[in-house]
């Protein structure tokens, strides 16, 4: 290629149009670097671990698509519970029947973790030991949160009283199961790992005799766990986030 | 001054992007296909600028033509399950390329006969 023609013409482009083009440019190029930091950011929030493969990207991907599917139908079944809710309430207002009724659906729910309920209780913090295994007489086994400790100190909060627990924003429902998935746990369905963050409502003072001496709290110190627990006044435990259908059982 | 404009424009966008939300993971394979649309434009506008034939509206037309042809090919793709935007980035790269090859050549032939002109006196 000849580029001597180029060099020829070099002083043709007067200033104003170069002007011109620099902004053009310039812009040209704010949006580029604007688009290129959205999405690092983007990428580093949502794929933060990297995989040479491309299935398990491709099924990675798969997997934050549908999650983001479900939250937004999630957004919008709340919405429109909210407005349920409304509509219930300006219908039954005038009506003292209606509004009995009403009150006893509240009142089911609540009984049944429908709802988010507030008051005051305690907050246990549950958290992975952090030594490392250095010799075979420690069982690395020994250094995590399992899903028995969890359940037994969920026993400890319900024989103590308490009448809404959550661990890590996943309400305690009748339905509730709480097992073993690898290296998290599995509450309602839904994976929960370390730390567990497990609110309950209750009589603060005797949910709190959960760290006495001999208690459940004081045996997960003893193997290292980092256990902290705080009461407070006010407490806000959201509702369950499925859906509860009995198919067998029937009122006799 | 063209330089200055792409600094000054770069740094803006930094300011912007660092403040703005992220968006939806579902949408951040348009967004790279758009980036990479956006690199081709504005390498082929510095390379056209040298070349004295920098035209505003062939510059802008060419880059939303490149963009939404090449994310409606990755929305395509998606769709019949076939990677075509790797057919864009190959295309967009490789002009890319060619544009630097012209920049490149621009800037040596340049600074050599410079060179020779210090020589000779």
């Amino acid at each position: 290629m000849d580029f001597s023609h180029i060099l020829e013409k070099k002083c043709e482009v007067n200033k104003m149009n170069k002007e011109k083009i620099g902004l053009a440019l310039g812009i040209m190029c704010a949006v580029l670097v604007f688009g290129i930091i959205v999405q690092i950011k983007t990428i580093n929030s949502t794929n933060p671990t990297y995989s040479s493969s491309n299935t398990v990207n491709n099924l990675r991907d798969e997997v934050l698509k549908e999650k983001e599917k479900y939250d937004n139908r999630y957004e919008e079944l709340e919405k429109a519970e909210k407005e349920l809710e409304k509509e219930r309430e300006s219908s039954t207002g005038n009506n003292g029947e209606l509004t009995s009724v009403e009150e006893q659906i509240k009142e089911g729910n609540k009984l049944l973790g429908l709802t988010e309920v507030s008051g005051e209780g305690i907050i246990v913090t549950l958290k992975d030991n952090t030594a490392q295994v250095t010799n075979s007489l420690l069982d690395a086994s020994d250094l995590v949160v399992h899903d028995m400790d969890v359940l037994s100190v969920i026993n400890e909060l319900k024989n103590a009283g308490a009448e809404a627990i959550s661990i890590n924003d996943q309400r305690i429902v009748t339905t509730t199961g709480i097992v073993c998935d690898g290296n998290v746990i599995q509450i309602n369905g839904q994976k929960v790992g370390a730390p567990f963050e497990i609110k309950a409502i209750g009589l603060s003072e005797q949910l709190a005799a959960l760290s006495r001496p001999g208690g459940y709290l004081s045996i997960l110190q003893e193997y290292g766990i980092g256990t902290e627990l705080v009461k407070s006044k006010n407490i806000t435990i959201p509702k369950y986030s499925g859906s509860i259908n009995f198919k067998y059982v029937h009122n006799q | 001054m063209i330089y200055l404009g792409i600094i000054l424009g770069s740094l803006l966008g930094v300011v912007i992007g660092v403040n703005a939300p992220i968006i939806s993971y579902t949408y951040s394979s348009y967004l790279a296909i758009a980036i990479i649309a956006a690199l081709d434009s504005v390498f082929g506008g510095i390379s056209s600028v040298l070349k004295k034939n920098f035209d505003l509206k062939i510059f802008l037309s060419g880059f939303f033509c490149n963009a939404i042809l090449s994310i409606l090919l990755t929305y395509l793709g998606q769709k019949l399950n076939v990677d075509i935007y790797l057919a864009a980035i190959v295309v967009f790269v490789g002009r890319m390329f060619t544009n630097l090859t012209i920049i490149r050549r621009y800037y040596v032939e340049k600074w050599s006969k410079k060179v020779q002109e210090v020589n000779k006196k």
